[in-house]
């Protein structure tokens, strides 16, 4: 971890967080402390959406008229260091309008000196589509040294807004035994995490089948396969193809890799093709049976057992710098049907990807449709949606767990 | 055919024609998406497809479906018109309206190319058999290509006057039967889509509902309102059926009476001609307004589906009392507007606009005092109004509850304490707004109104797909909850019918006159002033 002395790296995070407070949106003053206290802060959100203060007018307005709000969840993000610092700003920045909610961002460290507790609060609004609403939310940057930083709960819990669905999202790799990411876990209905940034893929994911009983569970991850689902269960949701899925003998996935040489870097770059491959298997109900190909340089394969058909399963890492780390390139299933081979393809190109059936010697349906990568902040407001388990990602995530242990190389398992 | 129901309701049994021999009825990998049921391969005929309608809602619906990714990869549209229009003309009309209206625009260029390719005009008159055998024999090549399985949805987007043709003719070209054989012994559903106004009075109502009856069965057939497709719509439903809280004052005995305004700051725009023959009444008050009434006031459905709904909403309009001619002239006001100024604008009195009658006395607004007589609503007013070229756009439904019994904090000199409200915006500034007296801080007992106001646009930053996007996506899904019944269309004319009935005789009162810019009609108010009510200002 790259930081100075921490007070000073707390500092750097600060005026970086602090970017929020200077936007555009914000519309209060913008309002921070140095050593502060929970009850001045407390004191501070309340009055931020006040109108006149004590001349008894309400504070809640009807069209038109300054700041109606309705509040949904309540947002803890952590910031682990400078780098998600940035990540989280732009991210939070990119959130915007979609939020109407509370953010507390939350810079934690039990080794830091210095005072306890700095506070800093701004608050935004975003104009809606037609002009006509606006969504506002307020974020409060807590920095929290010494030991005060062993006990979160008491200092997060007074500032949520009661009664609303808490979310905490974890940029970065999640230091799941850790105490810190243990009482936040209380605190929460939902943790938001990316597979993708795990520096130990398996055990990661492990962690995370475990964490399911405690709370939800989001996986940024798997929010980015979301289009590639829709695309996949597409090719079978007409009944003359559907006959095809328990006769599935081959599921090639392609996924992007940095180029070597780039500057790019993905912890887990894996974890979309894995949770995808797992998806499959668990809906379909394959099992894993032996395999072919140990994990090298990001590929792998695998020889499942599936419905009627042993289930050849490729996951193959391209060397690639016109995609992010991790983003699919291409599926490719195949069946065996009672008039031939059947193959489905979704093939991406660009910000498009072109989708293939060959089945039934009929001529192949081919299509073009959109495949714009999501941004963080579009895959972080899509989960912010959810507010229960999804036993849909568990069940995939259970899979992914089983296929990457088996294809663990020797040397390293155990 | 049975009803299916909406995606993450209660299912019930399988879906009448998915079944195939080697798999489930389900789809494995659907389960959990977005959708869990999205549209069987289709072919969507649109019949008048070079009109203002294709162009301007059903083009970016569509285009907007598919980049959501709702549309089977097999779906294919078919235009049929009179005008003569290549296979490349008709895309381009489409792609023109896209371009322009479409909250997804301009179309991308490849995208577009890949949709389009699935899209076919077919030139032929309304009444020549030959070009409906044409287009039987299209569909069934396309159901060959395409694995379109003979499913068909015809969108009648012609003036209602041709519906009666072209229902015809699609029977006696075999398109209206969902029973046709299309291999492994599945059926292929056919179902129309027909647009509003559905008659002029309860008699042409009827004929047009038999006419069409002739060949469709009423499951097969979609009466497009949109309003109905709008989300606050649905909100209602929902803030009625998902909360514990509000149902058990939802009544009589909490509520003093409702509101429902459907105010419009346009005037005729251009529609001079079909204005002057079918005033407000007619226009809003018999779909829109009596809809929303019905959503508001129904009793909870045994279940969320097409049937159950439909048979509550028309059990409300059952229990409207019908009007004498008497009580029009005492429980309705009907008015017209004069010159004024709308939003700064100068506008040019009714009377004056392009293809009206310069002595008409066709209602730009109407104010109707109306009573549902059932053991939940007897003896609560419904004041219903809607006009043309008044002060803002806003339609709403808003709930005045009864007066606390006593008025512990009554002052000398105080004004009376307000009542408490709940409105119910559909549009603009969709949202729901609670209105209750607050203690105003400070010695004694001062009581001033206050609002909390709930607004899904600044709650839930979602965009809210286009009302015309989730009407085609459900009639295609094949879920008839937001469309209207046949028994409903006919009980609302049944409603209104006395009402234009005595106007027309003179026994109704007489047509008052408003500035554009205002309100409506003074004796709008003195209806409500009568009542010791007055009307909102939304």
């Amino acid at each position: 971890m790259s930081r100075s002395t921490a007070d000073d790296g707390a500092l750097s995070v600060h005026r970086r967080l602090m970017r929020l407070g200077v936007a555009e949106s914000a519309v209060a003053e913008p309002w921070a402390e140095r050593d502060t206290s929970v009850r001045a802060v407390g004191a501070q959100l309340a009055r931020l959406w006040a109108v006149g203060e004590g001349d008894g007018e309400p504070v809640v307005t009807e069209k038109g008229l300054p700041h109606s709000r309705a509040s949904v969840l309540n947002l803890i993000v952590t910031v682990p260091d400078d780098a998600a610092a940035e990540r989280v700003v732009a991210t939070m920045l990119g959130l915007g309008f979609r939020h109407p909610s509370r953010a507390i961002v939350l810079v934690a460290d039990p080794d830091a000196p210095g005072p306890p507790l700095d506070a800093a609060i701004s608050a935004h609004c975003h104009d809606g589509h037609d002009g006509t609403d606006r969504a506002c939310y307020e974020a409060v940057v807590l920095g929290v040294r010494g030991e005060a930083a062993r006990h979160l709960s008491g200092i997060v819990a007074p500032l949520l807004i009661h009664d609303l669905p808490t979310y905490v999202w974890w940029p970065g790799d999640p230091p799941f035994a850790d105490a810190i990411f243990d009482q936040l876990v209380e605190m929460s209905d939902r943790v938001i995490v990316d597979s993708g940034d795990f520096a130990d893929l398996l055990v990661g994911m492990r962690r995370l089948t475990t964490l399911r009983r405690r709370s939800g569970v989001g996986d940024l991850a798997w929010r980015r396969l979301g289009w590639w689902q829709e695309l996949t269960a597409q090719f079978f949701d007409a009944p003359r193809f559907r006959r095809y899925l328990p006769n599935l003998n081959r599921l090639a996935i392609r996924y992007a890799v940095p180029a070597a040489g780039s500057g790019a870097a993905s912890a887990s770059p894996l974890a979309g093709a894995v949770l995808y491959a797992g998806w499959i298997a668990a809906r379909l109900t394959w099992r894993r049976h032996r395999t072919v190909g140990p994990l090298t340089n990001g590929s792998l394969r695998l020889s499942l057992e599936g419905r009627h058909e042993m289930v050849d399963l490729r996951i193959e890492a391209v060397p690639t710098d016109a995609f992010a780390p991790g983003d699919l390139l291409s599926v490719r299933l195949r069946a065996f049907g009672e008039t031939g081979a059947a193959e489905f393809v979704i093939e991406r190109s660009g910000g498009e990807a072109v989708v293939a059936t060959n089945a039934d010697g009929m001529t192949a349906l081919l299509r073009r449709v959109t495949m714009e990568p999501s941004t963080e902040a579009e895959l972080l407001a899509a989960d912010l949606l959810n507010d229960r388990h999804d036993p849909i990602y568990e069940e995939a995530l259970r899979a992914a767990a089983v296929f990457l242990s088996a294809a663990r190389p020797i040397e390293a398992g155990g | 055919m049975t009803t299916q129901p909406k995606a993450g309701t209660a299912r019930h049994g399988a879906p009448p024609h998915d079944a195939t021999p080697t798999s489930g009825d389900r789809n494995p990998l659907r389960e959990g998406l977005r959708l869990e049921r999205i549209p069987e391969p289709c072919t969507m005929v649109i019949i008048g497809a070079t009109g203002d309608l294709t162009e301007r809602k059903l083009a970016p619906a569509l285009y907007n479906l598919m980049l959501s990714g709702f549309l089977p990869p097999e779906f294919t549209v078919v235009g049929f018109a009179r005008r003569d229009l290549t296979d490349q003309a008709f895309r381009d009309h489409l792609r023109a309206g896209i371009d322009e209206y479409s909250r997804n625009r301009p179309a991308s260029a490849s995208i577009w190319d890949s949709f389009s390719s699935s899209m076919e005009y077919q030139r032929g008159e309304f009444h020549d058999a030959a070009a409906w055998a044409e287009l039987a024999k299209r569909l069934d090549r396309i159901d060959r290509d395409r694995g379109t399985a003979g499913n068909r949805l015809f969108y009648l987007a012609v003036p209602p006057a041709l519906h009666p043709e072209i229902v015809r003719q699609l029977g006696a070209a075999g398109l209206a039967s969902s029973g046709a054989l299309h291999g492994a012994g599945r059926k292929g559903w056919s179902r129309v889509i027909v647009e509003k106004p559905f008659g002029s009075d309860l008699e042409s109502a009827r004929t047009l509902n038999r006419q069409v009856r002739e060949v469709f069965d009423e499951e097969q057939i979609y009466r497009i309102d949109h309003y109905l497709g709008k989300e606050t719509v649905q909100n209602l439903s929902v803030f009625r059926f998902g909360n514990g809280l509000f149902e058990p004052i939802w009544n009589r005995r909490y509520i003093d009476s409702v509101q429902i305004t459907v105010a419009e700051t346009v005037g005729v725009e251009g529609r001079g001609e079909f204005y002057d023959q079918t005033g407000a009444l007619r226009d809003i008050v018999q779909n829109h307004a009596l809809q929303l009434m019905a959503v508001f006031a129904m009793e909870p459905p045994i279940e969320f589906r097409a049937q159950d709904l439909r048979d509550e909403k028309v059990k409300v309009l059952r229990a409207v009392k019908p009007m004498s001619p008497g009580d029009v002239a005492h429980d309705t006001v009907r008015g017209q507007y004069t010159a004024g100024w709308v939003a700064g604008e100068a506008v040019a009195a009714y009377r004056d606009e392009p293809e009206v009658a310069p002595d008409s006395e066709t209602e730009s607004y109407v104010a109707l005092k109306l009573e549902i007589e059932s053991w939940r609503w007897a003896g609560v007013p419904f004041f219903v109004r809607t006009g043309k070229a008044l002060p803002a756009r806003a339609t709403e439904i808003a709930v005045q509850f009864k007066q606390a019994p006593l008025a512990l904090f009554a002052r000398a000199g105080a004004p009376p304490m307000e009542p408490n409200i709940l409105a119910i915006r559909v549009q603009p500034d969709e949202g729901i707004l609670l209105r209750f007296g607050a203690k105003v801080p400070g010695p004694g007992f001062q009581i001033r109104g206050v609002n909390m106001d709930f607004r899904y646009g600044s709650s839930f930053a979602v965009d809210s797909p286009d009302a015309y996007e989730t009407l085609i996506l459900d009639a295609m899904v094949g879920d008839a909850s937001l469309f209207t019944r046949d028994d409903e269309v006919e009980r609302a004319w049944e409603i209104l019918d006395p009402i234009s009935a005595a106007w027309a005789a003179g026994e109704g009162g007489s047509l008052h006159f408003y500035d554009a810019g205002s309100w409506g009609p003074t004796a709008a108010d003195e209806m409500l002033a009568r009542d010791g009510r007055a009307w909102r200002r939304p």
